[in-house]
């Protein structure tokens, strides 16, 4: 939602600029095909006056429209990296090096992995995936799976691992008739 | 692809229009649209040195609206048209540049394979 | 170090403990008790540590030297915390709570003994952090920045200095640098209580303290890589990936381990399109957190000895480079030109099921159905035809439960140690039992062993044999049969006797407990079996064959000279192994780091692996390579994406895009009705096991035999055994 909140915005901006001949409330009128003092075609967004439904007494207008809009065709992203592309939506495993759970917990989404090579000349990492870097976190896997609709992208969920509680006792090491006394210190 | 089923439901809501409040507006639109730029084009041709004609322009023009020939989400055709008004303008006043307007051309593009063999053997796809 | 005596005040909650670690169900759960930490109130079982009931509300406690999966030393004392009303802070690891305890993690007494554990911790710790191998990842690095103190009191340096300890050669997996050790004695207790090689110890006391083996030898244990990830400082980093990344340089990506059946969860880190290390990914009910050395260490393998490019064997019987059209056309028209009859698939252990559905499918549509995997099952009697024939039912978690292990023929250790340590996790705090039908050998814990002899199953199942009593006495008996035995001349009557034991154990076992368990050798087997592979070449090599297509067959069941002459040998694969030396057209794949392929375990569970670099050169995804060569041969394959060839495995077997879960079976019943006619003589010849020492299991496969790690694996090994220490068998 934050995307659409951004477009309309945006768009609300621009509707209200007054460089733009917006008339609110004005009835659809095409105006086309004046021509100039000086010969030639009119300024043409002089051509786009029409109704503003967004007009101050007009807010409470709504339309109905689908759960999931697809976001694609508006997005710029590439028609190959929306119709090709797989996304992971997963949430991180801990680092099995180190004891802490920090970056952990929350979900992620990720793009499936393409080629990339080691740059001849700095030894970097290039890649010619423009989504190989984007890789987004959310709170909950629901944002993500509807980011993903929204975006026109194929998901799936690969589910967390959980540990399962264990049962920790200090006395263990010394007990006498059980297999966990230790021998070795 | 085993948890993708029936996780989302392609249910409907109630949602602020961008601009348009019914299909039939929003067409209005998109065809008002389309006719702004047909009107533009022999201007921008004339402010701006491009190696196309006015007939190659106007069926590019056909071509990128149909493209989105497919779009059925209200708010997004508005998106759709205001950023084809935005674009509009960005032409008529100069701001976008040669390269801007023969990019939409392609001619430098190579384009990709697209049946599986051929995407075979040029690489991993 | 700070090792103070605290243990005096517990013996009172051991008991309710234990209890609670059988699990019996007369006992009623015990009643609730409730402490506050941090003023938050929690209810936690009598019993639980003060670190396991903060982490219930989401505190974290800092700690060196406690881990989940180990017991409990209580030496670091970086975990003191204050408790309300105490004199002292209390180690929060070792601690059992109290009703109405009020722990506070946060106030000034906890903060001021945490730093000064910190800084008794970095007087001997060396500051090379910069060129530390653990930097980036590091607990004493992070905690020392959390909860150390700004400024230090460390002035001696030009006197005595540091303490320095030597480093010692623990084998080629693990390097040590001993000064920066914190004794935390992880490793140490790693080794004796999961590996089971009671090898590490410490030395000396006071600021003399080393972790080490006393005399010199070689850590070695087929888990050894693991006291790596363990050691929370740079003390025991990887050998193979010393000097390579830096942790926040890398990509990681959750994968499979394809190496062993268990099909342990991974996590590959790669930089530049290369492997740089591959590390365990928790998963509680296959390998928990740990992985086998092969596993870890064998990514080497991945980039040597690889198929680059396709290859045709020219007239003067070389290999040569040709491209992808020309290996394609000249495979289709081998194809084409053979009878259905004579063209046969066999598969290897390190396939996927996507290139597994994608060949059968082609050679079906051929006409032919010969697709055999390599690896033997018996055919006789219900044959693959139940699951339940084929898969370790228990699941491996399920070996936890298991009060008795009979063990017919395999050796879990080197086949698939995770298995094997599961066994003994259990052994140790469950008291499970655990039997052998086989070669003597080591598994790192004590069994009953019942002789090598087959004919002994039979005994077994009349129940003359003298474990008889004590199976049938069991609750939850469990039998675990190595799939090696089943390539023997008498197998299907092995598994069929195992099959009737089985069953007979059914009715004095708990009700819906499982007990037959097939363990697998290789990773593809139980995929292929799903798929309607039929096991072993022995039927194939009968038949007139013109193509063979090997598809990652490696082992050699089948050579040039079981082909009718003028006939032509595929081989498509990663590895320039066995298989690629004697194929006439070799079409390079994709190696499991390289795919998103779909692996079913022994226990039935399907998992993916995905992508974490690219093929190599003009390599290609396995089930690609067959989806092109099918266009070319006129019998095109209708999927051309991952999503629609997974729709296709969906249609044939749901379970196999299930990824993550276990997809269970009990045809128990039904399969040993229909065994029931086999032939019941057993060989003279003693059950054996291929993998019986530790040099048995570092190469095993097209990728551990072309990696160099392996090889010194084996090598040192083999000079361990010379070295007058040794003691016998490890």
């Amino acid at each position: 939602m934050a995307l659409n909140a951004a477009c309309r915005s945006s768009v609300l901006k621009w509707i209200s600029s007054p460089k733009l001949n917006w008339k609110a409330g004005a009835p659809l009128a095409s105006t086309v095909g004046k021509q100039s003092e000086r010969g030639y075609a009119v300024d043409p967004t002089k051509t786009l006056e029409k109704t503003s439904l967004l007009h101050a007494e007009e807010k409470e207008v709504v339309v109905t429209v689908k759960e999931i809009e697809d976001l694609s065709p508006t997005t710029g992203v590439p028609e190959e990296h929306v119709k090709t592309r797989l996304v992971k939506i997963y949430s991180p495993s801990k680092n099995p090096m180190q004891s802490g759970t920090h970056n952990t917990g929350h979900w992620q989404m990720e793009f499936d992995t393409r080629e990339r090579w080691e740059n001849p000349l700095m030894g970097w990492c290039s890649t010619g995936d423009p989504l190989s870097n984007m890789s987004l976190k959310f709170a909950d896997k629901e944002d993500a799976i509807f980011f993903c609709e929204k975006n026109g992208w194929r998901w799936y969920i690969e589910a967390p691992k959980t540990k399962a509680p264990k049962v920790k006792s200090y006395a263990h090491n010394f007990a006498w008739n059980k297999r966990t006394r230790t021998s070795t210190k | 692809m085993g948890s993708r089923q029936a996780a989302v439901k392609a249910g409907w809501k109630q949602a602020k229009p961008l601009i348009s409040v019914s299909d039939r507006d929003c067409r209005t639109r998109a065809l008002q649209l389309y006719k702004a730029w047909y009107r533009a084009f022999p201007e921008i041709l004339r402010i701006q040195d491009l190696p196309v004609n006015l007939k190659q322009c106007r069926e590019k023009l056909r071509e990128e609206f149909h493209k989105n020939k497919n779009v059925t989400d209200l708010r997004v055709k508005d998106l759709l048209i205001v950023k084809g008004q935005q674009e509009l303008q960005e032409f008529s006043k100069f701001w976008s540049q040669k390269s801007h307007m023969m990019m939409r051309f392609k001619e430098t593009h190579n384009p990709q394979p697209q049946d599986f063999l051929s995407k075979f053997f040029s690489g991993h796809k | 170090m700070l090792r103070l005596p605290f243990s005096r005040g517990l013996p009172c909650v051991r008991v309710v403990w234990s209890a609670a670690v059988r699990g019996t169900a007369s006992n009623p759960a015990p009643e609730k008790i409730e402490v506050f930490v941090d003023d938050k109130s929690v209810l936690v079982d009598p019993g639980t540590t003060v670190l396991q009931a903060a982490a219930m509300v989401g505190v974290e406690i800092p700690r060196f030297c406690y881990h989940e999966r180990l017991s409990v030393a209580g030496n670091c004392r970086m975990c003191l915390v204050e408790v309300e009303k105490s004199p002292k802070p209390v180690a929060a690891c070792a601690m059992p709570v109290m009703k109405g305890w009020r722990i506070k993690t946060n106030s000034e007494m906890t903060r001021r003994a945490r730093e000064g554990v910190m800084e008794f911790l970095l007087v001997n710790h060396p500051l090379d952090c910069p060129i530390c191998d653990q930097g980036g990842e590091c607990d004493l690095q992070d905690q020392s920045m959390a909860f150390g103190s700004d400024r230090s009191r460390f002035t001696d340096i030009h006197h005595s200095g540091k303490r320095a300890v030597e480093d010692k050669d623990i084998g080629p997996l693990v390097k040590t640098i001993m000064t920066r050790c914190i004794h935390c004695t992880r490793c140490i207790r790693f080794a004796s209580e999961v590996a089971g090689v009671d090898d590490l110890g410490t030395t000396g006391r006071g600021s003399d303290m080393q972790v080490g083996t006393y005399i010199e030898k070689m850590f070695l244990s087929e888990l050894s890589g693991n006291i790596i990830d363990l050691c929370p400082v740079g003390a025991l980093t990887s050998k193979p990936y010393s000097f390579t990344a830096r942790p926040w340089e890398t990509r990681k990506t959750e994968s499979i381990d394809v190496l062993d059946a268990v099909g342990s969860n991974i996590i590959v880190s790669t930089r530049t399109g290369e492997v740089l290390r591959i590390l365990p990914r928790l998963n509680e009910d296959i390998n928990e957190e740990w992985l086998a050395d092969k596993a870890r260490f064998a990514y080497d393998g991945l980039k040597r000895q690889r198929l680059m490019t396709p290859m045709m064997r020219n007239k003067d019987g070389e290999l040569v480079v040709v491209d992808w059209e020309d290996a394609l056309i000249a495979t289709a028209s081998a194809l084409s030109h053979a009878q259905p009859d004579e063209i046969a698939g066999i598969a290897g252990g390190l396939v996927d099921a996507e290139a597994l559905v994608a060949l059968k499918d082609l050679l079906n549509r051929l006409g032919s159905e010969n697709l055999v995997t390599e690896t033997i099952f018996p055919m006789e009697g219900s044959g693959t035809d139940f699951r339940t024939n084929y898969l370790a039912n228990s699941t491996i978690a399920g070996i936890e439960e298991a009060d008795l292990v009979l063990l017919v023929g395999t050796n879990p250790r080197f086949e698939a140690p995770l298995y094997n340590s599961r066994i003994r996790k259990s052994y140790l705090h469950n008291e499970q039992n655990v039997a052998l039908l086989g070669p003597k050998i080591n598994l790192t814990y004590d069994y009953e062993h019942l002789g090598d002899s087959a004919s002994d199953l039979k005994k077994l199942v009349d129940g003359s044999h003298p474990f008889s009593a004590k199976l049938k006495a069991a609750k939850r008996p469990l039998i675990v049969l190595g799939s090696q035995q089943l390539a023997r001349s008498d197998g299907a009557a092995i598994l069929s006797h195992v099959q009737q034991l089985a069953k007979k154990l059914s009715s004095s076992a708990e009700p819906d407990w499982k007990i037959l368990n097939v363990l697998h050798s290789n990773a593809s087997q139980v995929a292929a079996l799903d798929l309607g592979y039929k096991a072993g070449t022995a039927e194939i090599r009968q038949k007139p064959l013109k193509v063979v297509y090997l598809l990652g067959a490696d082992e050699g069941t089948i050579s040039p000279n079981d082909l009718a002459s003028g006939g032509v040998v595929i081989y498509q694969g990663h590895h320039g192994d066995v298989g690629a030396s004697m194929a006439d057209i070799v079409l390079p794949g994709a190696a499991y780091t390289e795919k998103q392929g779909t692996y079913v375990n022994t226990e039935g569970r399907a998992q993916q692996t995905l992508v974490a670099v690219t093929p190599p050169g003009l390599a290609r995804e396995d089930w690609k390579i067959i989806r092109a060569l099918s266009e070319l041969a006129g019998y095109k394959l209708p999927y051309d994406t991952l999503f629609e060839i997974r729709d296709r495995l969906d249609d044939i077997a749901p379970h196999l895009t299930r990824h993550g879960e276990v997809e269970e079976a009990s045809f128990l019943d039904q399969s040993v009705e229909l065994s029931k006619n086999i032939a019941s003589s057993f060989d003279s010849s003693p059950i054996d096991v291929k993998q019986k020492h530790l040099e048995d299991f570092f190469m095993t496969d097209a990728i551990s035999r072309a990696s160099p790690t392996m090889a010194k694996c084996v090598q040192a090994v083999l000079k361990q055994k010379q070295s007058k220490y040794y003691e016998g068998e490890v």
